[in-house]
Protein backbone atom coordinates (compact mmCIF):
# COMPACT_ATOMS: atom_id res chain seq x y z
CA UNK A 1 0.00 0.00 0.00
CA UNK A 2 1.34 3.44 -0.83
CA UNK A 3 1.81 6.04 1.85
CA UNK A 4 -0.07 9.32 1.73
CA UNK A 5 0.17 12.47 3.72
CA UNK A 6 -2.80 14.78 3.98
CA UNK A 7 -2.48 18.19 5.50
CA UNK A 8 -5.57 20.25 6.08
CA UNK A 9 -6.48 23.53 7.67
CA UNK A 10 -9.52 24.07 9.87
CA UNK A 11 -10.77 27.52 10.89
CA UNK A 12 -9.48 28.82 14.23
CA UNK A 13 -13.02 29.75 15.22
CA UNK A 14 -14.12 26.13 15.61
CA UNK A 15 -14.71 25.03 19.17
CA UNK A 16 -12.57 22.19 20.48
CA UNK A 17 -15.51 19.82 20.10
CA UNK A 18 -16.29 20.87 16.54
CA UNK A 19 -12.66 20.55 15.60
CA UNK A 20 -12.43 17.11 17.14
CA UNK A 21 -15.53 15.83 15.36
CA UNK A 22 -14.29 17.21 12.03
CA UNK A 23 -10.92 15.49 12.43
CA UNK A 24 -12.52 12.28 13.66
CA UNK A 25 -14.97 12.10 10.75
CA UNK A 26 -12.11 12.50 8.31
CA UNK A 27 -9.96 9.99 10.17
CA UNK A 28 -12.85 7.52 10.06
CA UNK A 29 -12.84 7.67 6.25
CA UNK A 30 -9.26 6.45 6.26
CA UNK A 31 -9.78 3.64 8.75
CA UNK A 32 -13.05 2.51 7.16
CA UNK A 33 -11.36 2.38 3.79
CA UNK A 34 -8.81 -0.04 5.20
CA UNK A 35 -6.13 2.59 5.70
CA UNK A 36 -3.60 2.44 8.48
CA UNK A 37 -2.58 5.55 10.39
CA UNK A 38 1.00 6.27 11.32
CA UNK A 39 0.30 9.78 12.49
CA UNK A 40 -2.79 11.83 13.19
CA UNK A 41 -1.18 14.94 14.46
CA UNK A 42 -2.54 18.35 15.35
CA UNK A 43 0.22 20.67 14.22
CA UNK A 44 -1.38 23.57 15.97
CA UNK A 45 -2.58 27.04 15.14
CA UNK A 46 -0.47 28.89 12.66
CA UNK A 47 -0.63 32.17 10.81
CA UNK A 48 -1.65 31.66 7.19
CA UNK A 49 0.65 33.08 4.53
CA UNK A 50 -2.41 34.66 2.92
CA UNK A 51 -5.99 34.98 4.13
CA UNK A 52 -8.37 32.15 3.22
CA UNK A 53 -12.09 32.87 3.53
CA UNK A 54 -11.10 35.96 5.50
CA UNK A 55 -9.27 33.90 8.12
CA UNK A 56 -5.73 34.97 8.95
CA UNK A 57 -5.01 31.94 11.13
CA UNK A 58 -5.69 28.28 10.73
CA UNK A 59 -5.29 25.04 12.63
CA UNK A 60 -3.16 22.53 10.77
CA UNK A 61 -3.74 18.80 11.07
CA UNK A 62 -1.62 16.14 9.49
CA UNK A 63 -2.61 12.60 8.56
CA UNK A 64 0.09 10.13 7.60
CA UNK A 65 -1.36 6.80 6.48
CA UNK A 66 -0.99 3.77 4.30
CA UNK A 67 -3.98 3.15 2.08
CA UNK A 68 -5.17 2.20 -1.37
CA UNK A 69 -5.71 5.00 -3.86
CA UNK A 70 -9.50 5.12 -3.27
CA UNK A 71 -8.99 6.33 0.29
CA UNK A 72 -7.25 9.65 -0.36
CA UNK A 73 -9.66 10.20 -3.27
CA UNK A 74 -12.66 9.81 -0.99
CA UNK A 75 -10.95 11.85 1.72
CA UNK A 76 -10.36 14.73 -0.65
CA UNK A 77 -13.93 14.56 -1.92
CA UNK A 78 -15.27 14.76 1.62
CA UNK A 79 -12.87 17.56 2.49
CA UNK A 80 -14.13 19.54 -0.47
CA UNK A 81 -17.71 19.09 0.75
CA UNK A 82 -16.87 20.01 4.30
CA UNK A 83 -17.35 23.60 5.42
CA UNK A 84 -14.93 23.10 8.27
CA UNK A 85 -11.84 22.63 6.15
CA UNK A 86 -10.27 25.69 4.57
CA UNK A 87 -7.59 24.00 2.49
CA UNK A 88 -6.00 20.61 2.12
CA UNK A 89 -3.04 19.00 0.43
CA UNK A 90 -2.57 15.30 -0.17
CA UNK A 91 0.78 14.00 -1.29
CA UNK A 92 1.85 10.48 -2.04
CA UNK A 93 5.22 9.92 -0.44
CA UNK A 94 7.86 7.96 -2.31
CA UNK A 95 9.05 4.83 -0.57
CA UNK A 96 12.22 6.09 1.11
CA UNK A 97 10.62 9.36 2.07
CA UNK A 98 7.62 7.48 3.48
CA UNK A 99 9.86 5.23 5.55
CA UNK A 100 11.75 8.19 6.98
CA UNK A 101 8.52 10.10 7.64
CA UNK A 102 7.08 7.14 9.54
CA UNK A 103 10.16 6.79 11.71
CA UNK A 104 10.03 10.51 12.43
CA UNK A 105 6.32 10.38 13.18
CA UNK A 106 6.80 7.60 15.71
CA UNK A 107 9.63 9.54 17.33
CA UNK A 108 7.51 12.69 17.45
CA UNK A 109 4.63 10.79 19.03
CA UNK A 110 6.97 9.38 21.67
CA UNK A 111 8.38 12.81 22.37
CA UNK A 112 4.91 14.28 22.71
CA UNK A 113 3.87 11.49 25.05
CA UNK A 114 6.97 12.12 27.14
CA UNK A 115 6.25 15.82 27.24
CA UNK A 116 2.67 15.16 28.27
CA UNK A 117 3.85 12.81 31.01
CA UNK A 118 6.38 15.40 32.16
CA UNK A 119 3.72 18.10 32.22
CA UNK A 120 1.40 15.84 34.19
CA UNK A 121 4.19 15.06 36.64
CA UNK A 122 4.99 18.75 37.09
CA UNK A 123 1.33 19.56 37.62
CA UNK A 124 1.11 16.82 40.21
CA UNK A 125 4.18 18.11 42.02
CA UNK A 126 2.78 21.62 41.89
CA UNK A 127 -0.48 20.40 43.39
CA UNK A 128 1.39 18.49 46.09
CA UNK A 129 3.44 21.56 46.90
CA UNK A 130 0.34 23.73 47.08
CA UNK A 131 -1.32 21.18 49.35
CA UNK A 132 1.80 21.14 51.55
CA UNK A 133 1.84 24.92 51.75
CA UNK A 134 -1.82 24.90 52.67
CA UNK A 135 -1.15 22.31 55.36
CA UNK A 136 1.82 24.30 56.69
CA UNK A 137 -0.19 27.47 57.10
CA UNK A 138 -3.76 26.45 57.86
CA UNK A 139 -4.08 29.02 60.63
CA UNK A 140 -3.13 31.86 58.27
CA UNK A 141 -5.93 32.17 55.71
CA UNK A 142 -5.55 35.93 55.11
CA UNK A 143 -2.57 37.99 54.07
CA UNK A 144 -2.58 40.18 57.18
CA UNK A 145 -2.46 37.13 59.37
CA UNK A 146 0.63 35.84 57.55
CA UNK A 147 2.37 39.18 57.88
CA UNK A 148 1.60 39.29 61.55
CA UNK A 149 2.80 35.74 62.09
CA UNK A 150 6.27 35.31 63.64
CA UNK A 151 9.20 34.95 61.21
CA UNK A 152 10.05 31.25 61.02
CA UNK A 153 13.37 31.66 59.17
CA UNK A 154 16.74 32.94 60.45
CA UNK A 155 17.55 36.66 60.20
CA UNK A 156 19.85 36.65 57.14
CA UNK A 157 17.13 34.96 55.11
CA UNK A 158 14.48 37.34 56.33
CA UNK A 159 14.30 39.31 53.10
CA UNK A 160 13.73 36.27 50.91
CA UNK A 161 11.03 34.89 53.16
CA UNK A 162 9.44 38.31 53.08
CA UNK A 163 9.19 38.01 49.30
CA UNK A 164 7.97 34.45 49.33
CA UNK A 165 5.21 35.13 51.80
CA UNK A 166 2.50 36.69 49.63
CA UNK A 167 2.71 33.77 47.21
CA UNK A 168 2.34 31.31 50.01
CA UNK A 169 -0.58 33.22 51.34
CA UNK A 170 -2.17 33.32 47.90
CA UNK A 171 -1.88 29.58 47.41
CA UNK A 172 -3.14 29.00 50.93
CA UNK A 173 -6.13 31.18 50.15
CA UNK A 174 -6.81 29.27 46.94
CA UNK A 175 -6.70 25.98 48.81
CA UNK A 176 -9.04 27.46 51.39
CA UNK A 177 -11.63 28.15 48.74
CA UNK B 1 38.69 47.01 -29.45
CA UNK B 2 40.66 43.95 -28.43
CA UNK B 3 42.92 46.13 -26.29
CA UNK B 4 39.97 47.57 -24.42
CA UNK B 5 38.57 44.17 -23.76
CA UNK B 6 41.87 42.99 -22.40
CA UNK B 7 42.12 46.03 -20.18
CA UNK B 8 38.64 45.48 -18.81
CA UNK B 9 39.31 41.77 -18.60
CA UNK B 10 42.08 42.36 -16.09
CA UNK B 11 39.60 43.69 -13.58
CA UNK B 12 37.00 41.15 -14.56
CA UNK B 13 39.41 38.29 -14.17
CA UNK B 14 40.46 39.53 -10.80
CA UNK B 15 36.87 39.59 -9.65
CA UNK B 16 36.29 36.21 -11.14
CA UNK B 17 39.22 34.81 -9.21
CA UNK B 18 37.75 35.97 -5.94
CA UNK B 19 34.23 34.80 -6.67
CA UNK B 20 33.28 31.78 -4.62
CA UNK B 21 32.23 28.82 -6.61
CA UNK B 22 28.53 28.06 -6.24
CA UNK B 23 27.49 24.57 -5.33
CA UNK B 24 24.24 22.77 -4.67
CA UNK B 25 23.65 22.75 -0.93
CA UNK B 26 21.18 19.91 -1.23
CA UNK B 27 23.72 17.72 -3.00
CA UNK B 28 26.25 18.48 -0.32
CA UNK B 29 23.76 17.47 2.37
CA UNK B 30 22.81 14.40 0.28
CA UNK B 31 19.17 15.45 0.39
CA UNK B 32 16.86 12.90 -1.18
CA UNK B 33 13.62 14.81 -0.87
CA UNK B 34 12.59 18.29 0.06
CA UNK B 35 9.67 18.44 2.47
CA UNK B 36 6.99 21.03 1.78
CA UNK B 37 6.52 21.40 5.56
CA UNK B 38 10.19 22.17 6.20
CA UNK B 39 9.87 25.94 6.43
CA UNK B 40 13.40 26.43 7.73
CA UNK B 41 14.87 25.11 4.50
CA UNK B 42 12.32 26.59 2.14
CA UNK B 43 12.63 30.05 3.67
CA UNK B 44 16.23 30.21 2.46
CA UNK B 45 15.02 30.15 -1.13
CA UNK B 46 12.24 32.71 -0.77
CA UNK B 47 13.55 36.23 -1.25
CA UNK B 48 11.65 39.33 -0.27
CA UNK B 49 9.06 39.21 -3.02
CA UNK B 50 8.35 35.56 -2.27
CA UNK B 51 9.61 34.41 -5.62
CA UNK B 52 11.59 31.22 -5.96
CA UNK B 53 15.29 31.98 -5.88
CA UNK B 54 16.71 31.18 -9.32
CA UNK B 55 19.32 28.53 -9.82
CA UNK B 56 21.83 30.99 -11.20
CA UNK B 57 21.92 32.61 -7.79
CA UNK B 58 21.52 29.67 -5.42
CA UNK B 59 23.74 27.36 -7.46
CA UNK B 60 21.37 24.42 -7.00
CA UNK B 61 21.65 21.50 -9.36
CA UNK B 62 18.78 20.89 -11.78
CA UNK B 63 17.30 17.98 -9.85
CA UNK B 64 17.24 19.74 -6.53
CA UNK B 65 15.97 22.98 -8.01
CA UNK B 66 13.08 20.99 -9.43
CA UNK B 67 12.41 19.30 -6.07
CA UNK B 68 12.64 22.66 -4.33
CA UNK B 69 10.23 24.25 -6.79
CA UNK B 70 7.74 21.46 -6.21
CA UNK B 71 8.04 21.77 -2.42
CA UNK B 72 7.59 25.55 -2.54
CA UNK B 73 4.55 25.30 -4.76
CA UNK B 74 2.99 22.74 -2.46
CA UNK B 75 3.72 24.90 0.57
CA UNK B 76 2.05 27.82 -1.19
CA UNK B 77 -1.09 25.86 -1.86
CA UNK B 78 -1.66 25.25 1.84
CA UNK B 79 -0.75 28.76 2.92
CA UNK B 80 2.56 27.88 4.51
CA UNK B 81 4.25 30.22 2.05
CA UNK B 82 2.85 33.27 0.29
CA UNK B 83 2.40 33.46 -3.47
CA UNK B 84 3.41 37.10 -3.33
CA UNK B 85 4.23 39.65 -0.71
CA UNK B 86 3.93 43.45 -0.86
Amino acid sequence: MPTYETLFITPPTLSDDEERTTVETLAAIVTEGGGEFTANERMGRRRLAYPIRKFDDGVYTRFLYDAEIEVPKELERRIRLSDNVLRSLTVRLEDDWAAAAKVQAVKDAERRAEQAAEAARLAEEEAARAAEAAAAAPEAPTEEAVEAAPEPAADPAAESTEEAKPQEAASAEKEGE
Amino acid sequence: MAMRREGGGGFGRRRFLFRRRKYCKFCEAKTQWIDHKDMKTLQNYIPERSKILPRRISGNCAKHQRDLMRAIKRARSIALLPFTSD
